[in-house]
């Protein structure tokens, strides 16, 4: 057994959200997701794993925590998906606030312990598939819900209007002439070289970087342009709720901008 | 939009030098062209606060600190949001709404070119604004803006209620719906998007949420009975109210009209469908496989697919023909029922069919030139700038708008004397 000891946490999207919870509702998301959504590789990869422990010192939770095992990247399977199957899917809401807790806050899904693990197992795609059980259930934290729900309306993750994120541009065109003479920050210039696809901080608290960004395209005499319409957005946090379905909704609308721009690259930022 | 008296008979003519235009000015934006090839304009800035627009080399009396959003309108006037005094409003050729606002977005325009509305802020709230006047009702939010083929109706996705930050609850109660004709609809939904009008401008449809995997199709606020764990963009019928949007079942994705699936095959995905415009056929683009993108017709996909992407099917006039932008290794060309033109461009724009359906002309570019591709055949003629060809009534000629030396020129071409 891992003996697992975490300082209580009370966030309203998990603590809320999991006093709603029926048990045919657990049992019913669990079964769809493991046995009709996820792919085949879910259960090679819960199989062949053989607890060496090798992907441990890869994973920078387990570190910062001391090496406390529960903190292990296998650890994190054991204690999410194993306990699902073990249980045979009735779990109560309180190993779902559990497997929340570990598979939103204690896995950034960074993949480095899959390249330490001699099968090539794939625990961060693990840990998504119980970010997508919690997402369903709608046990997600609340910051993060917030920004997935901002993505189904506006397609960007910090709820910014169309009108904000067009008028913050222009004004920040002023600023960028301040430093360089006639510099531009072109909205829908359609067949430029690039998109430049910000993160959506950069239309609200950071707008900053959005200004430097525009200075280095136009010193480099980059050929470039941002949508003015939605899109424009390279963040989709919807992937990281779980919710499949928004993001997948963001990822067409951001490639089929740059495909109405005409643009032969996309340029992020993070 | 061309009119009846065009002169299809004068060859080339030269409209204005825009090499001149960027001496006169420190900044001369990208340029529009109408529809008919006889205006070029440009929002161009002759200090810092001091824009206007400049049109076939004349420029606007009045300039604004700030303008945003040029086009024209198919009856080639000049469109665009002006700031003045800190306000914003609509300009068409230089002449002003009379509301400002404290900002104008989304200008959308009828075909005909007589109905123009725009998203606009005001007093910290969204509203619509249709030929210059606003609705009497507003939303904390309002995005995207779809106008019916008539000109007299416009939508907009609308947030009924405005929020607390990180609010997750209130969300979780439904909050976006649809808002036309100064109403919101009766029902919310937890997401909405894809607004469509049908042909004779009365009812309105949209994709909606309403559960997390539980998605439909609303019409006028009223959804389909079935529902789908997906599904995109409604679109009507030419000439019916009959719905058709793409929809995932447990089978894969698939056409449903009215809530029904209406096509026997299933695929990994299916988007961008549109009808013949005698509404006997519809088009879609489909993925038969992952990486693998192609055209179905009916249902029945062609059997060559693309690994990149596959844009925008669109049947030609006598809807026999269909024709779709594909992309494989990174280049563009067009496929005309499923097969692909054998040259290649590093982009390409929508394929336009002559109104005989005959021919298919479309501007590519290469090596950062612009050059009108004609069946397949690249003409020989490269532009530094170009807009999409139009054919002549007869379809035996083309307007090709293009910028060549510096000088912005509409020119006439025999189609035969291309490539
Ligand atoms: S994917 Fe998760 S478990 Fe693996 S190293 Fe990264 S944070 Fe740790
Ligand atoms: S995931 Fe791989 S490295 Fe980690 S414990 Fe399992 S088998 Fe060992």
């Amino acid at each position: 057994m891992i003996k697992v000891e975490r300082r209580p946490v009370s966030d309203p999207g998990i603590d809320e959200n999991a006093k709603k919870l029926t048990p045919e509702q657990i049992e019913g998301v669990i079964r769809h997701v493991l046995e009709k959504e996820s792919a085949g590789r879910l259960r090679t990869f819960v199989e062949t794993c053989i607890h060496c422990g090798l992907c441990s010192d890869a994973c920078h939770y387990y570190l910062a925590y001391k090496r406390d095992p529960s903190y292990s990247p296998v650890a994190k399977v054991r204690l999410t998906l194993w306990d699902m199957i073990r249980r045979k899917y009735r779990v109560d809401a309180e190993s779902i606030k559990m497997y929340a807790r570990i598979s939103y806050a204690e896995c950034n899904i960074c993949k480095r312990c899959s390249m330490y693990c001699p099968f090539g197992i794939d625990i961060a795609y693990l840990m998504t598939v119980v970010r997508r059980i919690c997402g369903l259930l709608g046990v997600v934290p609340q910051y993060l819900q917030d920004q997935g729900n901002s993505h189904m309306y506006t397609y960007s993750q910090s709820w910014v209007p169309q009108d904000d994120w067009v008028d913050t541009a222009l004004w920040l065109e002023d600023e960028l002439r301040m430093d360089i003479r006639n510099g531009r920050i072109p909205f829908d210039k359609e067949g430029a070289e690039v998109m430049y696809s910000p993160h959506s901080l950069e239309a609200k608290f950071k707008t900053n970087l959005l200004t430097n960004i525009a200075k280095i395209m136009n010193v480099a005499g980059v050929d470039w342009t941002m949508p003015s319409f939605d899109g424009w957005d390279s963040t989709n946090q919807a992937m990281h709720v779980g919710d499949y379905e928004t993001m997948g909704m963001v990822e067409r609308m951001h490639f089929e901008a740059a495909m109405r721009l005409k643009v032969k690259k996309i340029i992020t930022s993070e | 939009m061309l009119t009846d008296d065009w002169d299809w008979d004068i060859q080339d003519r030269v409209i204005t030098d825009i090499d001149e235009w960027k001496r006169r000015y420190p900044i001369v934006q990208e340029c529009s062209v109408s529809d008919d090839g006889e205006r070029i304009a440009a929002i161009v800035e002759t200090a810092p606060q001091k824009a206007t627009v400049c049109i076939n080399g004349n420029p606007w009396e009045t300039e604004y600190e700030k303008i945003w959003s040029l086009k024209f309108s198919p009856d080639s006037r000049a469109v665009c949001s002006v700031l003045r005094n800190y306000e914003w409003t609509l300009a068409v050729d230089n002449v002003l709404w009379t509301e400002p606002y404290d900002f104008v977005w989304n200008i959308t325009i009828s075909p005909d070119g007589k109905n123009m509305a725009a998203t606009v802020k005001k007093e910290n709230a969204h509203t619509v604004a249709q030929n210059g006047r606003t609705w009497g009702i507003s939303f904390p939010e309002a995005r995207d803006l779809a106008m019916s083929p008539d000109g007299k109706r416009v939508a907009t996705r609308v947030k009924t209620k405005r929020l607390a930050s990180l609010d997750i609850f209130g969300f979780a109660e439904n909050i976006l719906t649809v808002a036309a004709d100064e109403k919101a609809w009766d029902r919310n939904f937890l997401s909405i998007w894809g607004i469509a009008f049908s042909f004779d401008s009365s009812r309105v449809a949209a994709g909606v949420r309403l559960d997390k995997t539980v998605f439909t199709i609303a019409v006028d606020g009223n959804t389909w009975d079935a529902t789908f764990a997906g599904i995109w963009e409604p679109l009507f019928h030419p000439r019916t109210h009959d719905v058709a949007a793409p929809v995932k079942t447990p089978r894969g994705w698939t056409l449903a009209m009215n809530g029904k699936t209406v096509w026997e095959r299933c695929f990994t995905q299916v988007w961008h469908q549109r009808y013949s415009t005698d509404g006997e056929k519809i088009t879609a683009v489909i993925a038969p496989g992952f990486g693998k993108w192609t055209v179905a017709v009916d249902g029945s996909p062609w059997t060559r697919t693309f690994s990149d992407a596959v844009l925008y099917p669109a049947f030609s006039p006598d809807h026999q023909r269909v024709a779709a932008l594909v992309k494989e290794k990174n280049r563009w060309t067009v496929a005309v029922d499923g097969t692909p033109w054998p040259v290649d461009f590093d982009m390409i724009w929508e394929a336009v069919f002559s109104p005989d359906s005959s021919h298919i002309a479309v501007k590519a570019e290469r090596n950062g030139l612009y050059m009108i591709v004609l069946d397949g055949k690249p003409d020989t003629h490269a532009y530094e700038a170009l807009w999409n060809p139009i054919f002549s009534p007869d379809g035996e000629k083309l307007l090709i708008r293009c910028i060549e030396n510096g000088k912005y020129c509409r020119k006439v071409v025999k189609v035969n004397d291309i490539a």
